[in-house]
């Protein structure tokens, strides 16, 4: 383990039980075993997800829209399911993309 | 626990999908995707600690995403779908009682052991509690094994987008291969991890759309088993736990006591507990607490994977037109059970949305391919290559042969497959293979976890009879099967029974050598127990922090979930 580690493990176990579980970081006790601050500032795995949502929203929405005129011969094709499934898709997406987009700050 | 489709091979002509052009879009952009993931992740990943445990810094939720991601494999959502066709809902045990307590049970019991044990795989905490043989033994096993099933489930792969789409074994062999290979090569477990999280929403998005339409057209619940019961009268294919009072009752030929103590207490546990594949994303996690939430976060994930796994197969006993049959009794223009999930994909799905399902199929796969070879590659280089060939040698030489054997143990896997193309009754060994280690490993660790009084000797002999043990069962059954009897109880018993009971006896075997060997035995003198083993260990307390905080509050209502489940569904 770390040297060290024992040091900062008090220290943040004291500053948790004086802020009484409350406070700006909602940190738990057992959080301290492993105090390193995080090395990286990448883009969370969210923005990606986000964006091949929203592409594939906009591809499947698009091919509904598309099927309204040639309808495909599958089964329950009435339901029209590619255009609000698309449609899901893209809000998911958008949001994501928008939550995390790059240069965005995150607290 | 995956089911092979080895029946598609018998009619590769009959292709059950026909892609668009806007379905090979959807394709190419998510080989596009995994492929910049990786990229990007490269210049973040430069030390061991990046390369094969993410840096230790993902969430709760990615990393509980992962871990369940991680076993979401293509092979299972096909092979357990065909599964619930076959069986019905009984094959939904393998997702509750097959699962729930076992990830609660890592999460708040074990995990906090091998989290501030600081230990990069099982093996390691194997190394640190028990010494190496002990470890050796578990990590050679792990190696080898998960090789040869990455191999086993390249081949499926290709086999399935054969008999789906009409692709060629090896384009489909080798183009996900090198994909997989390459992003995992340049962001290590980082790389992996994102792209299995990905992956997870892909599979979701891809597959949950039958259970919609399929209930739509079913008529709801109730439409459902109202069909299922017209196709098929006289049979239970929509109760968990009423049919399993005798052997016979069932078509699982499995009593509650295979399902409770077989599966829910030994293969369960085992597979999800000691397994380095799935283990190794929870270790990746920032700290103790999303630690121990990541797999009770996953088990509410897991718990509604047969939504999209097992409803798709009681759906086909209700709307499709035709029967699927056993593998064994198919003929030309006939299909399979495991053949329902993409029949039921192509039912529903046109353009876009069949492309959508074809990479949610992919996705599986290659997240299972790149679990595989991260894990081999981490216990590669930290349990066998360090101790054994370089014991002291600077960070970015470990780094740079676990992307070496990244690489490597893929070509390898790669040659794998075309042994199991030449031999395809190998995968039926291989599948058992893994079992036999799985649920002795299980008793080691569980034990050495518990008690300070096993010993390394007594733990390294407990595993080796526990496995030797489950192997001589299943040589046993395969060449005396009047033997099925006595190892799973009943002649009655299907392979599925057997597995259970096999596992059980063996778990059993390795528990009983263990504690015996352990008290004939004593234990180094500098053994360390800190930080290893449950009353030597000062585990932090969760101390004064809200309710909806505490892992042990989330772990609670997931298991009260799972009970309404077994109730509702009785």
């Amino acid at each position: 383990m770390d040297p060290g580690w024992e040091g900062a493990l008090q220290e943040k176990l004291q500053s948790s039980l004086d802020r009484g579980g409350k406070g700006p970081t909602k940190r738990t006790a057992v959080d301290v075993v492993d105090p390193r601050p995080h090395k990286h500032h990448m883009l969370p795995v969210w923005f990606f997800i986000g964006l091949i949502l929203l592409i594939y929203g906009v591809i499947i929405c698009g091919t509904g829209i598309y099927e309204l005129s040639h309808p495909p011969v599958t089964v329950l094709a009435n339901l029209h399911a590619p255009i609000w499934w698309g449609a899901i898709m893209v809000a998911a997406g958008a949001s994501q993309v928008n939550k995390y987009r790059p240069g965005k700050i995150r607290p | 626990m995956s089911l092979p489709p080895l029946a598609l091979l018998s009619d590769p002509s009959a292709r059950i999908m026909a892609p668009h052009a806007v379905d090979f879009v959807i394709i190419v952009i998510y080989f596009a995707m995994v492929l910049a993931i990786g990229f990007y992740l490269k210049k973040y990943t430069t030390t061991g600690e990046d390369f094969f445990l993410a840096g230790r810094e993902m969430t709760a939720w990615v990393a509980g995403l992962s871990f369940v991601s991680a076993n979401l494999g293509t092979l299972e959502l096909m092979g357990w779908a065909g599964s619930a066709y076959q069986y019905g809902i009984l094959a939904a045990h393998w997702y509750w009682i097959g699962a729930i307590p076992a990830m609660v049970f890592l999460g708040i019991v074990m995990m906090p052991f091998y989290y501030i044990s600081k230990t990069h795989s099982v093996p390691g905490y194997l190394q640190l509690r028990f010494g190496e043989p002990t470890s050796a033994l578990s990590a050679v096993s792990f190696a080898f094994m998960t090789i040869l099933m990455s191999g086993v489930n390249m081949f499926s792969m290709a086999l399935v987008m054969k008999v789906m789409l009409g692709w060629n074994l090896n384009v489909s062999i080798w183009v996900s291969s090198i994909t997989v290979g390459l992003y995992v090569t340049l962001g290590g477990l980082f790389s992996a991890i994102f792209n299995e999280v990905v992956q997870f929403f892909l599979i979701w998005f891809g597959a949950m759309l039958i259970p919609i339409l399929g209930l739509i057209e079913a008529g709801g619940w109730s439409g459902m088993v109202a069909r299922i019961q017209h196709n098929f009268p006289g049979q239970d294919f929509t109760h968990l736990w009423g049919p399993m009072a005798h052997f016979t009752s069932n078509p699982m030929g499995i009593h509650w006591t295979g399902i409770v103590f077989g599966l829910g207490m030994t293969i369960s546990m085992g597979y999800w507990t000691t397994d380095f594949l799935v283990v190794q994303r929870v270790l990746s996690a920032q700290d103790l607490r999303a630690a121990k939430l990541a797999p009770i976060i996953g088990s509410f994930f897991k718990m509604a994977v047969p939504f999209i796994v097992i409803l798709p197969g009681l759906l086909g006993l209700a709307v499709l037109p035709f029967k699927l049959v056993p593998e064994s009794q198919l003929q030309p223009g006939m299909h399979s059970y495991n053949e329902v999930l993409p029949l039921m994909l192509a039912r529903y799905c046109g353009p876009g949305l069949l492309g959508l399902g074809i990479t949610a199929l992919l996705a599986g796969f290659m997240s299972g391919m790149a679990g595989n070879v991260s894990a081999f590659s981490t216990v590669w280089t930290y349990d066998l290559y360090r101790p054994f060939l370089r014991k002291s040698a600077p960070d970015a030489h470990y780094v740079a042969m676990g992307r070496w054997c990244t690489m490597i143990g893929l070509l390898i896997s790669i040659g794998a497959a075309y042994v199991v193309m030449q031999f395809a009754s190998i995968m039926d060994y291989v599948q058992a293979l893994f079992s036999f280690f799985i649920a002795p490993l299980f008793g080691t660790v569980v034990l050495g976890m518990m008690f300070k009084r096993i010993t390394g000797v007594g733990a390294f002999g407990g595993l080796l009879a526990g496995t030797v043990s489950s192997i001589v069962m299943f040589v046993l059954v395969k060449t005396n099967p009047s033997a099925l009897a006595v190892v799973a109880l009943s002649s009655h018993a299907k392979a599925l029974a057997e597995n259970m009971y096999r596992a059980l006896w063996s778990w059993l075997i390795c528990v009983t050598v263990t504690l015996v060997v352990s008290f004939l035995t004593k234990p180094k003198s500098d053994q360390r127990y800190e930080g290893l083993v449950y009353g030597a260990t000062a585990v932090p307390s969760e101390g004064n922090v809200a309710l909806l905080h505490r892992p042990v509050f989330w772990a609670g209502v997931a298991l009260a979930l799972f009970l309404v489940l077994q109730w509702i569904f009785w």
